[in-house]
């Protein structure tokens, strides 16, 4: 299956991010939201994320994230955590200048 | 006897959700969006149902990728509001039904399906950002919540889905308290949240596809994943949850009420469907 513009969330994809989305459903506890907020490169260390992971999320590389497997479902609540929002991160992921 | 008084179908996109909480002061442009709801909710009413199965997903609040089921029952006695990433909203918990539940569970895997069975099911914007517009009435009724992968492939199939709605009839219909059960199916309409096609939408199709729902959904159930995603953008592909509820009707059904509004990040649909078969019929 091929969708032009589209990086499908397929079982290969699951298992690269799988690390980075667990990290992400963290953030559905409001604890662990302050704690990533606090100290983003020591909370993700804490959950097992690797240098590069912790470095994109630090860039907010969303589309680097999405690349590395990361659901764009879950990179909303590492946004959500950082005051992002989901359009900007939409519009990181497509490649689009932001504010169009 | 359990029966079957009728369907929704609805978008659950988060943001209906956000823009009803501000109460008085919500935007014009959501007018056309809440105003079309109003037909649905009194026909609803009026129905006076006493339980509620919603089809419909979660968004990676309830379910991680630890263990993903495929099709996941709630069989609770409440289905709390998870938290999804930016703290609650102020609803109030769900109620469960678990006698009917688990008598689903037991009616559906003697029918070879196998959900997971929850008795801790938190629900999300799936639906969570409609519900409400239903009333508060609507928000007090018992809901047995069952919820689809359309999220990690491999992804159930639209058929698979209409079977499934199917099997829940045959459940309802089998269970012998006296119930008056309205079926929802959640999700879409097109939507892309992602990709250089991040905020596609196509009105045509989904307006095609409240057509075909209505008066042609074998032909809905035979699309494969691709069209649905080539026409309905990639998250669109929500759609196919649509199918479970139709199924549920039966095959001869009368539409109630239908709106649909764009553009938004989301094309949001809305149908009320009253199912007028009297038995299951033959799903292929």
């Amino acid at each position: 299956m091929h969708i032009p513009g589209t990086i499908l969330f397929t079982g290969e994809q699951s298992r690269r991010g799988y690390l980075l989305n667990r990290m992400a459903m963290s953030l559905t506890d409001a604890a662990n939201r302050a704690s990533f907020v606090a100290d983003q490169a020591g909370y993700m260390r804490g959950m097992g994320l690797h240098d590069d992971a912790i470095d994109m999320v630090s860039r907010r590389d969303w589309r680097g994230m999405l690349d590395h497997g990361g659901s764009i479902y879950l990179l909303i609540k590492i946004a959500g955590a950082l005051g992002v929002s989901l359009q900007e991160v939409g519009r990181h992921t497509s490649g689009r200048a932001e504010g169009h | 006897m359990a029966r079957i008084v009728g369907g929704i179908g609805s978008s659950h996109a988060p943001s209906i959700g956000a823009a009803w909480d501000k109460g008085p002061q919500r935007e014009d442009r959501w007018a056309p969006v809440f105003d079309g709801y109003l037909p649905a909710k009194h026909w609803v009413e009026a129905q006076q149902p006493d339980l509620l199965v919603i089809f419909y997903n979660d968004h990676m609040n309830r379910f991680f990728f630890d263990a993903y089921p495929t099709i996941a029952l709630g069989v609770g006695e409440v289905h709390k509001q998870a938290d999804e990433g930016w703290g609650k909203r102020a609803l109030p918990d769900l109620r469960g039904d678990p006698d009917f539940a688990w008598h689903l569970a037991r009616s559906l895997v003697e029918q070879e399906f196998d959900p997971t069975i929850c008795q801790e099911m938190a629900v999300d914007h799936g639906i969570l950002s409609v519900l409400p517009l239903f009333g508060d009435a609507a928000m007090t009724l018992p809901v047995v919540p069952i919820a689809i992968n359309v999220i990690q492939h491999p992804l159930p199939t639209a058929r698979r889905l209409f079977r499934l709605g199917a099997a829940v009839r045959r459940a309802i219909e089998s269970y012998p308290q006296d119930k008056r059960v309205l079926v929802m199916g959640t999700g879409g309409l097109s939507h892309q949240l992602h990709g250089e096609r991040y905020g596609f939408v196509n009105p045509d199709w989904d307006n095609r596809f409240m057509d075909l729902l209505e008066q042609e959904p074998e032909t809905l159930a035979a699309l494969p994943h691709q069209d649905w995603m080539e026409r309905g953008g990639t998250e669109g592909v929500e759609m196919i949850i649509w199918l479970a509820m139709r199924a549920a009707l039966g095959a001869q059904v009368r539409r109630v009420h239908r709106n649909y509004v764009a553009p938004m990040t989301t094309g949001l649909g809305l149908l009320a469907l009253e199912s007028l078969s009297h038995a299951v019929g033959e799903v292929r």
